[in-house]
């Protein structure tokens, strides 16, 4: 059973240029000398919630491009977004490598389901024809035969990614993805340099929860896409996930904070420091959606009473 | 151990540990199975410890540039190089060699116009002329693998008041040199039409036989590109051999299968060929003949329309005799 995060909060290193002393958090793996600016990096003994990064996507997208990005994507949110979080301007937080695992598996399913085989019938019914009368006539209709049917899957489940950062949600991150893992580089500090990198701040245990989380709803997916016949109802099945593999890897990513109104917090906004996929929450403008409702309740209200006076 | 197997097995690769297929050089993960490759350098530090890094020409520190995606100087400018994503092209591993002649491969063509039924022309054998016989290396890979096959299908086979019935099953499966084409020169149906006449025991690491003018085809796809039409060649090849085998039945659909992949063993060979161009009445027609067996070959042929036509008219002729005879015999 892994063991709880580092309990440690902070770390006092030395800025190897300029021999100042620093007091850097737990959670950050590489820092700027606030002094001359020279970029350090910190390693600490791994541990089983803090492992050594064994992978690395590099950063791709620059500043520029992700701020372009976030723009362009905070003007175009939809309609009922608030005004005033479409004209605010986006702060830079960081460009930070985010500690995410890479997880994957064997998947051993049972499955069951009922498949539907459909077949044609021509069948006879009585209807009234234009001058009243009743009338015999055939039709063909589809029908649907159900079948049980059971068996065993098997198959390779990989690159799963899950968040390994406490300040990035698993769904903020599943919102930036994909990321290109034909890109993956072995970790090298060389590509932290200058960065902000964040150690894993959330337990490994958790983090094979979410992926375990993510697996069954992949493997889910993939059933329904593996049964046969013309459609499937009551899929059940119950899968075992074996000789998993769990890797830490260290994702590119543009963090944003959006101020858009003196009484509310920031939104933070995301953008994927490889493909530019930007995600995050938009604010909803509740006098908007108000005004939408009114609307199509006096469109319906409109309706009704063109049709009465019709009528 | 054959000879083919000699040559490969000289070069040890590390294995991964999950499903026992072969890393190559550069691999950082399992293709197959995504299992990370062992790492070499994985010393681990027993104490807190702080690194900067310094450009090597002016000493001042580096950062990780996106536009450059590498570590480089912001003073100085300098890219730092680094490890690099290894995906490089494929290369030929294995050459077959060219054990039928040029004479062969023309007597060959030759007996083959002769036998290319009734509707080509009856000149055919002997108004061609061979305007080109060029020698030629094409490429495939050829792989070994142990699968187990989770599949379902439609078939005939119990069905009810519908046609179908759903049937599931799971089997292993094992692929012994297997070919995937990799050529450019050949189209799929002219690689695989001459394949089983390839002896895979018999390559060299060099190209023997077929003269000095020989056309050597290279891989033009990377290593990732070409596990990916390995793995849908996999799946493909599975599919038929679970509906041939597996599926009770005479008819299918929907033939579905999931794939645990073991111990894939690729192999890049060249193959020999000969590319035949010969000239019927101002029109050319392409041939392939097997490098190592002169009777598999594959090919264009004319049609003789004329000869058609003779037949539909003295089946129309012969009917209408028919029917007067029968007009004669009524009256």
């Amino acid at each position: 059973m892994a063991s709880a995060p580092p309990a440690e909060t902070t770390t006092e290193i030395a800025c190897q240029s300029c021999g100042a002393v620093l007091s850097v958090a737990a959670k950050v793996r590489s820092t700027t000398c606030p002094y001359c600016a020279s970029p350090s990096i910190i390693r600490r003994p791994p541990t089983a919630n803090r492992p050594s990064p064994t992978f690395l996507v590099g950063f791709v997208v620059n500043h520029e491009r992700a701020t372009r990005a976030v723009r362009n994507w905070m003007s175009k949110s939809h309609l009922f977004a608030r005004s005033d979080f479409k004209a605010a301007v986006p702060e830079l937080t960081h460009g930070i490598y985010l500690p995410a695992y890479l997880y994957g598996a064997v998947v051993s399913a049972n499955y069951s389901a009922s498949i539907g085989e459909n077949y044609t019938e021509t069948e006879t019914y009585t209807t009234t024809d234009s001058q009243g009368k009743s009338v015999r006539r055939t039709r063909t209709v589809t029908k649907t035969e159900w079948r049980p049917l059971s068996g065993q899957y098997q198959c390779y489940v990989v690159d799963v990614i899950v968040t390994a950062s406490g300040g990035v949600t698993n769904e903020a991150l599943e919102a930036i993805e994909p990321f290109d893992l034909r890109a993956l580089r072995a970790y090298n500090d060389s590509f932290v340099a200058g960065w902000l990198a964040e150690e894993p701040t959330r337990s490994k245990e958790e983090c094979f929860r979410l992926a375990h989380d993510e697996t069954i709803a992949m493997v889910e997916r993939r059933l329904q896409g593996f049964m046969p016949g013309d459609s499937h109802r009551g899929l059940q099945f119950h899968a075992n996930l074996h000789n998993e593999v769990i890797d830490l890897v260290l994702l590119p990513v543009w963090s944003y904070a959006v101020r858009y109104a003196e009484d509310r917090p920031p939104v933070q906004i995301l953008v994927n420091g490889q493909t530019g996929r930007v995600g995050g929450m938009v604010p909803v403008s509740t006098t908007k959606v108000a005004f939408a409702v009114f609307a199509v309740l006096g469109l319906i209200l409109l309706v009704i009473l063109l049709a009465s006076m019709a009528s | 151990m054959s000879e083919h197997e000699e040559v490969h097995e000289a070069i040890e690769l590390p294995h991964c540990s999950r499903c026992d297929s072969p890393l190559e050089p550069g691999d950082l993960r399992c293709a197959i199975c995504g299992q990370a490759a062992p790492q070499t350098d994985r010393s681990a530090n027993e104490k807190v410890s702080v690194t900067l890094l310094r450009c090597t020409g002016c000493g001042a520190a580096i950062t990780y540039d996106p536009d450059h995606q590498a570590p480089a100087c912001s003073f100085c400018g300098e890219v730092l190089r680094v490890e690099t994503v290894d995906d490089p092209m494929e290369q030929t591993e294995v050459y077959l060699p060219m054990t039928v002649s040029i004479d062969e491969a023309r007597a060959a063509l030759k007996a083959w116009l002769g036998t290319r039924g009734w509707f080509t022309p009856s000149d055919l054998s002997s108004s061609s002329t061979l305007t080109e016989i060029k020698p030629l290396w094409w490429v495939a890979w050829i792989f070994d693998a142990e699968a187990l096959v989770s599949w379902t299908a439609d078939s005939n086979a119990g069905s009810g008041r519908s046609a179908w019935a759903p049937h599931s099953g799971q089997t292993p499966l094992r692929f012994d040199d297997m070919l995937v084409s990799g050529s450019r020169g050949l189209s799929e149906s002219e690689a695989y039409a001459i394949t089983p006449g390839m002896q895979l025991g018999t390559g060299n690491t060099s190209p023997s036989g077929g003269g000095d003018d020989a056309t050597f085809e290279r891989f033009d796809v990377p290593r990732s590109q070409a596990r990916q039409q390995v793995l849908a060649a996999i799946e493909q090849t599975a599919a038929d051999r679970v509906r041939a085998q597996h599926i009770p039945g005479t008819s299918f659909r929907k033939v579905r299968v999931a794939i645990v992949l073991r111990r894939l063993i690729t192999r890049r060979y060249a193959l020999p060929a000969y590319v035949l161009a010969y000239r019927y009445r101002d029109q050319l027609y392409r041939v392939v003949i097997c490098g190592q067996n002169a009777n598999l070959i594959v090919g264009s042929s004319p049609f003789s329309y004329a000869k058609l036509f003779a037949l539909i008219g003295g089946i129309v002729g012969f009917v209408l005799f028919l029917l007067m005879i029968a007009a004669v015999a009524g009256s």
